[in-house]
């Protein structure tokens, strides 16, 4: 019999557009699985030719989850090329719009894209395992997730005017203050906030203790881990160094300059995907894969900068004796833990006095030929580096986004996951769901926005290896 | 001085002989489109946004340059008006590469407030995608060739206003751009005395200072006829 292969287009219910293709041998066992991302967007291209100034407006146009995250990466950047730092109130307000990102970001992603799995069960009915599938049977559960989505983007909107694509970030700061009236605004959310994060906990603690079997063995390979730590190694979004740190929690580097990233991180391409090969170059291609996000986060975090997080951190830590934690699962636990964090945060920064000052910018012009900005986005480190010409004209542009770095991996988790789920001759969706969920754990953004509910049929043929279709499964 | 009737949109006026229909439509509240006017330099009806219908004449003449004549009866929105404002602000955005998203005058734009009023939700023509240079060779201000629309607002407030004669046009039909000096990089231009009047005559984001970026432009193009008022009061 010849070599089949099972095609699973569009992958759904994550930020883009993607396909996995499995391949099985004679006896009905996966032996292969590629994750493809079929976008091309060509920023680095088109943005040549450019002042550098206008990077802070351009790249949040990358994409509608995180724009926060790319705009602050950029304006780093500039900042590094006029040599100016921003002011102490335009640091408050660039976290709390970061926080803000971040926080609604992670509500999508665990209520809206991957609770339906938790709640309603992975082999559920594909027609209602949604947020439209929760909502009718946890209506309590999805209005709570959609708030605090909400509060995630009021964040935004209440110190610059808009929800999403946020303008106001500036090389040196901020062109908007925070009014009194809006921080009060903004302050009156955290109580609800804290107690949506902490059900959402209670959510995924209870599935892994229901699941723990799957949750121990789901996409399990060790790899390395790389986040931002302030400078006592504790977990960091906005303003950082870079931490590394290997399959058995020893440190590779610390307090890593983002300029530096060059000198640590490599990028190959692949033929049969549009998003490059990301890893740590000490380690080389074959041993270097590295993972970034709220799980490598907490993995190379010495402790969180909140209170009642840093309670959960321990819960984490202790569940790997203190060692990296490597299940994809644990992304979500994870990134509920930073949501705790965040919202944490926010009352903290909304509560400094500072907070609503007009000193919001210092003022700077072209001054150096290059320069490199990081933040942490929802999905993991991003850097973006710009060289210039002596008028300030774009010569180079390189961005290196979080959901690439993970690529490898989320290859590799994709194939970990189809051997153990996907068997023999009659393919269940519900075998094929697992293998998508494993994309969801890393929650990857792999375009602009997200897409609505109901306009993202799948189709999954299984194929000979001449193309000829031997079976169709599909949902729509 | 001797008034003259005239009829504009059925409305009965008796108007100064030698003001522009453009003139006496903006003192009479009556709206009249324009992108390449401004007030404090000659009109050249370039952009025909203004055309207006002149009962007698069969083609549509341009209000900024048409003086009105006694008994002229003038309509502004007829649907034929409405039409071909329609189709020369869909050719505005196909000529060249406007994108407002990212645009440094997103929300400060004539241009894209021209859009707004006319409806444009769509643009029938195919984009001409041309590949145009970013001058950033000044060390204040930027030019986008990318998102001028030839109004030459610049290059007659440079002449007529600050006397110094940097900007012109050079080339014809797609091929026309706005040139510095004898089309050399603004930078190395000897005429530019750096004082920012096309900046602020520019209708959209073609030229912009560098220290600012998108929601903290500013511009005052009413500035420059209240600079030629007052020199002509030798304030």
């Amino acid at each position: 019999m010849d070599k089949r292969r099972i095609f699973i287009s569009p992958v759904t219910r994550i930020e883009g557009h993607a396909n996995i293709t499995i391949e099985m041998d004679d006896n009905g066992n996966v032996s292969d699985a590629l994750f493809h991302v079929n976008e091309f967007r060509g920023f680095e291209k088109f943005c040549e030719g450019r002042m550098y100034t206008e990077m802070p407006t351009i790249t949040p146009r990358i994409c509608g989850i995180c724009p926060t995250s790319h705009t602050l990466a950029s304006v780093k950047a500039c900042e590094m090329i006029q040599g100016i730092q921003p002011t102490y109130t335009a640091n408050l307000l660039r976290r709390l719009m970061h926080i803000g990102q971040n926080l609604s970001s992670h509500a999508l992603s665990f209520f809206h894209l991957s609770s339906p799995d938790f709640l309603l069960g992975y082999d559920s009915d594909p027609a209602k395992r949604n947020i439209l599938g929760i909502a009718e049977k946890y209506p309590d559960i999805a209005l709570k997730g959609i708030r605090l989505r909400k509060f995630g983007q009021e964040l935004s909107e209440r110190i610059t005017g808009k929800k999403i694509h946020i303008m106001g970030i500036v090389p040196g700061g901020m062109a908007y203050p925070l009014t009194e009236d809006n921080r009060k605004a903004l302050l009156a959310w955290i109580p609800e906030a804290i107690e949506t994060v902490q059900a959402g906990i209670g959510i995924i603690k209870k599935f892994h203790e229901e699941n723990a079997e799957m949750v121990a063995s789901f996409a399990t390979s060790p790899t390395l881990y790389l986040g931002t730590v302030g400078p006592d190694g504790e977990h960091e979004l906005y303003d950082g160094k870079l931490r590394f740190m290997d399959a058995d929690g020893t440190i590779l580097q610390d307090q890593l300059l983002p300029q530096q990233y060059l000198e640590f991180i490599a990028e190959r391409s692949v033929n049969w995907s549009y998003l490059k090969y990301p890893y740590y170059k000490p380690y080389g291609f074959d041993k270097g894969f590295y993972r970034v996000g709220p799980l490598a986060r907490l993995n190379v975090a010495s402790r969180m900068r909140t209170a009642l997080a840093q309670r959960e951190f321990e819960l984490f830590k202790q569940m790997n004796n203190g060692k990296p934690v490597h299940g994809a699962f644990y992304f979500h636990y994870t990134r509920l833990i930073e949501a705790l964090s965040d919202v944490e945060d926010a009352e903290r920064i909304l509560n400094d006095p500072q907070v609503t000052s007009t000193h919001i910018q210092h003022h700077g012009r072209w001054n150096y030929e290059e320069g490199i900005g990081s933040s942490e986005a929802p999905r993991g480190t991003l850097f973006h580096h710009y060289k210039t010409d002596e008028t300030g004209k774009l010569k180079m542009v390189n961005l290196l986004i979080a959901t690439g770095q993970n690529n490898p991996s989320m290859n590799r988790s994709v194939l970990e996951v189809a051997k153990q789920y996907v068997k023999g001759d009659d393919i269940k969706e519900g075998m094929l769901n697992r293998v998508e969920s494993t994309i969801r754990c890393y929650d990857p953004c792999l375009s602009c926005s997200t897409h609505a509910i109901g306009q993202m049929p799948m189709v999954i043929e299984v194929k000979d290896k001449r193309g000829v279709v031997l079976k169709r499964l599909e949902r729509g | 001085m001797n008034t003259i009737p005239i009829i504009i949109d059925e409305k009965k006026l008796e108007v100064d002989p030698g003001k522009t229909i453009l003139e006496v439509c903006r003192e009479n509240e009556i709206e009249i489109l324009t992108m390449c006017h401004l007030k404090g330099v000659l009109d050249i009806g370039a952009c025909r946004l203004c055309l207006v219908e002149i009962e007698g004449i069969n083609k549509l003449l341009s209000a900024c340059t048409t003086k009105v004549a006694a008994n002229m009866i003038i309509r502004t929105n007829t649907d034929r008006i409405k039409k071909y404002q329609r189709i020369t602000t869909e050719l505005f955005f196909a000529e060249r590469n406007h994108v407002c998203a990212v645009c440094v005058a997103n929300g400060k734009c004539e241009l894209q407030d021209l859009g707004y009023k006319v409806g444009l939700d769509h643009i029938r023509y195919p984009h001409l995608f041309p590949q145009c240079e970013v001058d950033t060779s000044h060390p204040w201000y930027v030019m986008d060739h990318n998102r001028c629309i030839m109004c030459t607002r610049c290059v007659r407030v440079c002449n007529e206003v600050e006397g110094a004669h940097n900007w012109d046009v050079m080339n014809r039909g797609h091929q026309v751009r706005v040139i510095s000096d004898f089309n050399s990089p603004w930078g190395e231009s000897v005429t530019c005395t750096s004082c920012g009047k096309c900046l602020h005559a520019c209708p959209t984001g073609a030229i912009w200072p560098k220290a600012i970026v998108q929601g903290q432009l500013q511009k005052n193009p009413g500035m420059i006829n209240e600079l030629v008022e007052k020199r002509k009061m030798k304030l």
